[in-house]
């Protein structure tokens, strides 16, 4: 748990960090989020004390961070930042070891953790572990830099912009894996990022900061459907705003009992799946616009859902494919339920 | 006349050896790698073959003259031994070869001349029989020279790392500091070991003990402090630009971790900046070796002490007994230290 109470940081006479007053709850991903200088890094910074805060208390796990020398502060928070911030002279598994080491962990503890965290992030295989950071990937860099903040396992995880130099598709996958990683291990993340959408996707509580000062911290949700100001709902972008809401939505949510068959030709509703008899879906029979009840189209991969997609994804393939309906399978294939188009308009955002 | 000294057989050598380096220049007939590896062999051959004539012909001419009859080399020899080198250090440049390859030509080719020298081939060259008649005060003036070099390194480092480090965390210092070095770079050396004549016998008069240590006007206290003067300039400056060029990023990231000032100095910051303050140490040992000639003329010794000796006494061969050693020292502290500037680079950087 992390507790900022009247967090100020001057320089002179200007207050980059003006009286924020904020909880983390233990297990939560909190984002700090703003325009540029709007005070996000510096408050992160403040927290390990790589910035010493002018006013105001911060408290990690109840303890005043200030009754702590600062090195052993920082070595019970996990603290990531871009690839770049690897050392470029250690291989993988050392930079990984940095803090067991500083704790003087005995080496065998070391190497095991090292294994640990290489499986977890899925670094194992490609005798990842001997490399140099130049040889690796953006993507795979940016994953070591995470299980390095992770190796002696804090309870709070600092994270400043980690994936900030990455292109858009290994950015997708980080996320995707970080929230994994979220779930798994339960630890309690603060994370800056400047990226809305990156913001919705990962954070269970989003702070947005303007001018130093704490503008509104809430759900990702309300802060989409209760925007507490102008500058709250020009930052979120209007324009698509009914998307990023279902970008946090998850298929299961909208989910809801299909019609079956067994034969071709009958449809016993406007829309029916004709499946086989391991109840694997074969065919839509109607859900096309503009086309007689009976039009026939043919289940593939890539017009389905699963229970953990988005529902801006599944929308997205609906239009694509130019479906009302997408059957929702689980991971052997077989038809769950289904999503309409109908289902996302009738739910209440 | 080239073949009036040489005997046949050494001619046809040469003509052949030239050839071959005449075809390796050409542009089409070899292949790239094939060219060079030709060129470097065939450098080294010319060299070693117009060392061994002119020891050969030394021999013979005097074989049955006066015994204060003399041989000296004449411009054909440099410009032959000149032109060996140009040809080596170009192959070399042109290709990417690795320093062990590097090593092992150096070491043939010294290795090769040294035996030459030891076997007395060249005994009767006049060079030689002038090395002969000072063979002693040659050891003592090389070992001055060395612990000239030596005693200057040892404080530059010692006072310029720190300083470097200063100039680094403080930015206020750093522009004082490097004007008073730079002001120091620009006193031409004669000059400064000059004006440090006066204060020093002063301070060796008024402080007799420190006469006994060996602070006076003339000799090894002035020369020493000067080239320390000269060489805390690279040694600041790359030690500097050494740490300046370390990533911030990379240093948060240490300083986030849980490092300690003192681990994050040692651990990330001297490890990554260790090529570049390498390069400065490389700049100033040779330079220092260069300067200490100069310290002869106050009366520090070294092998500078031959060079204006024999410029005194238009003795040639006394000048190239001096300047000769310098240089070769100057080549293989350039080269150590470049090697040891590649070998510094952390596995991580070195690409």
């Amino acid at each position: 748990m992390i507790e900022l109470q009247g967090l100020t940081k001057r320089y002179g006479d200007t207050r980059v960090v003006d009286d924020i007053s904020l909880t983390v709850e233990q297990g939560e991903f909190c984002v700090l989020i703003g325009p540029s200088g709007c005070g996000k890094s510096t408050t992160l910074k403040m927290i390990n004390r790589l910035i010493a805060h002018s006013e105001g208390k911060i408290l990690v796990g109840g303890e005043d961070i200030t009754t702590l020398p600062p090195e052993r502060l920082r070595r019970r928070i996990g603290y990531a930042i871009q690839s770049i911030g690897l050392f470029p002279h250690w291989r993988v598994a050392d930079n990984i070891a940095t803090v067991p080491r500083l704790l003087k962990w005995p080496s065998s503890r070391i190497a095991e953790r090292i294994d640990e965290l290489l499986a977890l992030f899925q670094l194992d295989a490609d005798g990842l572990h001997d490399k140099y950071p130049h040889q690796l990937s953006g993507g795979q860099a940016q994953r070591v830099g995470v299980a390095r903040a992770l190796a002696a396992d804090p309870d709070v995880l600092l994270m400043d912009e980690p994936f900030g130099a990455v292109d858009p598709l290994t950015r997708d996958a980080l996320q995707v894996e970080l929230s994994r990683v979220h779930r798994q291990t339960g630890k309690t993340i603060v994370f800056v990022t400047h990226d809305m959408d990156e913001a919705l996707r990962l954070a269970s509580r989003v702070a947005l900061l303007n001018g130093g000062q704490l503008v509104q911290y809430d759900r990702p949700a309300e802060l989409l459907v209760a925007p507490a100001n102008d500058f709250v709902r020009d930052f979120i972008g209007r324009a698509d705003l009914g998307l990023k809401l279902l970008s946090r939505r998850r298929v299961e949510e909208y989910c809801r009992p299909a019609q079956r068959t067994r034969n071709n030709a009958t449809a016993s509703a406007p829309i029916t799946w004709q499946v086989d008899a391991d109840d694997r879906p074969m065919a839509l029979l109607g859900g096309r616009l503009g086309e007689s009840d009976i039009a026939r189209t043919v289940v593939n991969n890539e017009w389905s859902a699963t229970p953990e997609m988005s529902m801006k994804e599944a929308l997205s393939r609906m239009v694509w494919f130019r479906v009302t309906a997408l059957p929702v399978l689980d991971s052997e294939g077989r038809l769950l339920g289904e999503v309409t188009m109908a289902g996302v308009m009738g739910h209440r955002p | 006349m080239l073949n009036d000294a040489s005997s046949g057989w050494q001619f046809i050598v040469m003509l052949v050896l030239m050839g071959l380096l005449a075809i390796a220049a050409l542009k089409r007939p070899l292949p790239r790698t094939l060219a060079h590896g030709v060129v470097l062999l065939a450098s080294l051959g010319l060299l070693l073959i117009t060392l061994y004539s002119l020891g050969d012909y030394a021999q013979r001419a005097l074989a049955e003259t006066s015994s204060s009859a003399r041989v000296s080399q004449g411009a054909a020899f440099w410009v032959m031994v000149f032109c060996c080198a140009l040809a080596a250090i170009d192959a070399f440049q042109r290709t990417s070869s690795g320093w062990l390859l590097r090593l092992g030509y150096i070491l043939i080719a010294g290795g090769s001349v040294a035996m030459l020298f030891a076997s007395g081939h060249f005994d009767d060259l006049s060079i030689m029989r002038e090395y002969a008649n000072i063979r002693d005060d040659f050891g003592d003036q090389f070992i001055t020279h060395l612990v000239l070099v030596g005693s200057a390194l040892g404080p530059a480092l010692l006072f310029g790392v720190p300083l470097g480090l200063l100039a680094h965390r403080h930015m206020r210092l750093r522009g004082a500091l490097f004007s008073v070095l730079n002001f120091f770079q620009t006193i031409p050396s004669i000059a400064l070991f000059a004006l440090l004549i006066a204060p020093l016998s002063a301070l060796g008069n008024a402080f007799p003990f420190l006469g006994e240590w060996g602070i006076k006007g003339i000799g090894a206290a002035p020369a020493i402090i000067a080239l320390v003067m000269y060489a805390l300039l690279p040694v600041v400056r790359n030690t500097y630009a050494g740490l300046k060029g370390v990533p911030p990023a990379t240093v948060e990231a240490a300083r986030g971790m849980g490092m300690t000032a003192r681990q994050v100095l040692w651990r990330v910051e001297i490890p990554l900046a260790l090529p570049v303050m390498l390069s400065g140490l490389r700049i100033v040992t040779v330079q220092s070796i260069g300067l200490t000639v100069v310290a002869a003329l106050i009366g520090a010794g070294g092998l500078g002490a031959f060079i204006f000796q024999g410029l005194g006494q238009y003795a040639i061969d006394l000048v190239l007994l001096g300047a000769i050693p310098t240089i070769v020292l100057a080549v293989i502290a350039d080269f150590t230290l470049q090697m040891l500037v590649v070998l510094s680079k952390p596995a991580g950087t070195r690409r």
